[in-house]
């Protein structure tokens, strides 16, 4: 099978000669373009950032190519200033919210400029270049996660109690940038969008607050639609320790969901246990590597490490009389870092083809 | 290299205890370096910090996510390449999961020569507005408690007795095996068995923790 036709079998979960593979390794591909190639050089130049990714494919030999390039882009176009360090994921450092205000100042930047620009442009470029070899998406921040890192997480969380009304002026501003993304994205090409929607998790939010806050109906809800509606696969990612997987796999119905692993706190769930619930029944899962490991790890440990899971998902598939449908991904970004060994990202795809084989029950 | 979490939920008194601790800690010649998040109505007062021998940074509160790990990690390297002190104290955002930060910590044994060492994690619990917490924020509250060595009873200066009783319960409730204090960082009171604490106990490794549950999940197929 081509990347393409185990991509197209996993999603149907038809039978596939393995399991799909696709460690989230985006910034850190800018490695493969020379020494001399900094983060800000990959994440401020569209052609930098798609060249990237198509050394990255052909180096890594991916399942899939998602467009990521990290969360502080919405945040620093409109106006907070991020941190960038040459090897480092950037973040914000100043959040521009700071009193209750401020959240109806908050405008939607124009979007032909920026790393708004350098994302939906890079995408293009590289979806152009790779499409016909695999299944290409593009990223995008949801709502509530870029007005948390806008106006910092812990205010967000605060005033969402004391004052809902200010936070829902700010999120209705988010949604329309957010809208806008989509529309650009759609004409790119992308077969699929991902949205990263972080704060569906129960450490910080209930379902409730969750419902109310990203709007699982107008919202989020909207948005969803708004992608499927122009063209592109709906696709989650969410890198919670305790995802709130009933709305965001069962109601929200993503084509694909990736999610992490936490294996010290209670509750997190497994691969294994995930297809269990039937979480995987209708939806390609993905995950759940530390992306740690990939710095940390000697090869042989990571190696293992995903020797185990495709082990794991490949019992409860059979157990749940699935066929193909989890994909061996990364939880989170693979890190952009300096000290990120590439060869782990390499010994994660060898070995999925390797002890990925689906052989049947 | 040691590192001291000083957790809580915004406002609850985190950069004020930092800055005491780290002053005691000063005075029993402990080297030490404080990292700080920046959402904060009290700014780092710079004279406080070069009179004492302490070096501070900042890091950006918000994300729970992976990706605030890697500069985070960083921030340790370069401290320990350039400062090298004892002791870090860290003050997390209070979106920030105690274990996550421990990971994080120990990722920068990739970056510079060094070994991690946890002290007690230390969670502050703000007795004033402990109602209001619950109410607004209660599953990151939960969260920073469960995961929580040590909980401080905080503003007990202010606080009533019986606000300071609920905080107790509700701390007991929620970590029975947390240890309860009750220092002041305005006077300084009771806070010797936390230097001793930082000082000279240790909490497990994110590493360790992870290989003993594998193990044991080894172990519980074997049977
Ligand atoms: N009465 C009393 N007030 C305190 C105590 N500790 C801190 N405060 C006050 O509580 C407020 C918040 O203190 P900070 O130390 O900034 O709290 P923080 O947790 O660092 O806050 P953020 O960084 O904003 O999350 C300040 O006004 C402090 O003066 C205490 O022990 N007693
Ligand atoms: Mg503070």
């Amino acid at each position: 099978m081509n990347h393409i036709e185990r991509d197209m079998a996993a999603l149907s979960d038809a039978e596939a000669d393995r399991l799909p593979t696709y460690p989230i390794a985006c910034g850190v591909n800018r490695k493969l373009l020379g020494d001399n190639v900094t983060y800000s050089m990959w994440c401020k130049d569209p052609k930098i950032f798609a060249n990237g990714f198509i050394a990255g494919q052909k180096y890594f030999d991916f399942d899939f190519a998602i467009g990521l390039m990290d969360l502080s882009v919405m945040a620093g176009d409109l106006g907070a200033h991020v941190r960038m360090d040459d090897e480092n994921t950037p973040f914000v450092d100043k959040h521009i919210v700071h009193s209750l205000e401020d959240y109806e100042k908050l405008e939607v930047p124009d979007i032909r400029k920026g790393r708004s620009h350098v994302i939906v442009e890079g995408t293009r470029l590289f979806n152009e270049k790779l499409k016909n070899e695999v299944i290409c998406a593009a990223f995008l921040e949801g709502p509530l996660l870029a007005l948390t890192q806008t106006a910092g997480a812990e205010r967000v969380f605060m005033d969402m109690f004391t004052d809902p009304s200010a936070v829902h002026a700010g999120l209705r501003t988010m949604v329309e940038f957010d809208r806008q993304m989509v529309e650009a994205f759609s004409e790119t090409g992308v077969a699929g969008l991902v949205w990263d929607y972080l704060w569906g998790n129960y450490s910080c939010l209930g379902d409730e607050e969750y419902n109310e806050f990203e709007g699982c109906d107008k919202y989020a809800g909207m948005l969803n639609k708004l992608t499927a509606d122009s063209g592109m696969a709906l696709c989650i990612h969410n890198c919670a320790d305790l995802p709130h997987l009933d709305t965001q796999v069962k109601k929200f119905k993503p084509v694909i969901y990736s999610m992490a692993y936490y294996p010290l706190i209670p509750d997190s769930p497994s691969a294994g246990e995930v297809i269990d619930k039937g979480y995987a029944d209708n939806c390609l899962i993905a995950g759940n590597i530390d992306p740690q490991m990939f710095i940390r790890a000697k090869t042989e440990k990571i190696s293992k490490v995903t020797s185990d899971l495709c082990q794991e998902v490949k019992t409860a598939l059979c157990r749940r009389g699935l066929k193909s449908r989890y994909c061996i991904a990364s939880g989170c970004e693979v890190p952009p870092d300096r000290a990120t060994k590439l060869d782990n990202i390499k010994a994660v795809v060898d070995t999925v083809k390797r002890d990925g084989v689906l052989e049947g029950c | 290299m040691k590192v001291s979490q000083i957790a809580g939920f915004l406002g609850s008194g985190k950069t004020t205890a930092v800055m005491k601790i780290a002053e005691g800690l000063v005075n029993k010649g402990c080297r030490i370096a404080i990292v700080v998040n920046d959402v904060g109505e009290i700014s780092i007062d710079s004279k406080f910090i070069e009179a004492n021998g302490l070096e501070a940074r900042e890091i950006s509160g918000g994300c729970i996510c992976c990706q605030i790990a890697g500069s985070f990690a960083e921030t340790l390297a370069k401290l320990h390449e350039g400062f090298n002190p004892d002791i870090v104290i860290v003050e997390p955002s209070g979106v920030a999961i105690p274990w996550g930060l421990k990971r994080a910590a120990e990722y920068s044994e990739a970056k510079a020569d060094m070994v991690i060492e946890h002290a007690p994690v230390i969670t502050l619990v703000d007795a004033v507005r402990i109602d209001m917490l619950m109410r607004a924020v209660r599953r990151l509250v939960e969260t920073q408690i469960r995961e929580a060595d040590i909980c401080f009873v905080n503003k007990v200066d202010v606080a009533t007795p019986e606000a300071i009783t609920k905080t107790e319960e509700l701390i007991r409730s929620i970590n029975p095996r947390a240890e309860i204090a009750h220092p002041s960082s305005i006077t300084g009171e009771g806070l010797e068995i936390v230097y001793d604490a930082i000082m000279n106990r240790t909490s497990p490794r994110y590493d360790d923790a992870v290989e003993e549950e594998m193990l044991r999940k080894e172990y519980a197929k074997g049977v």
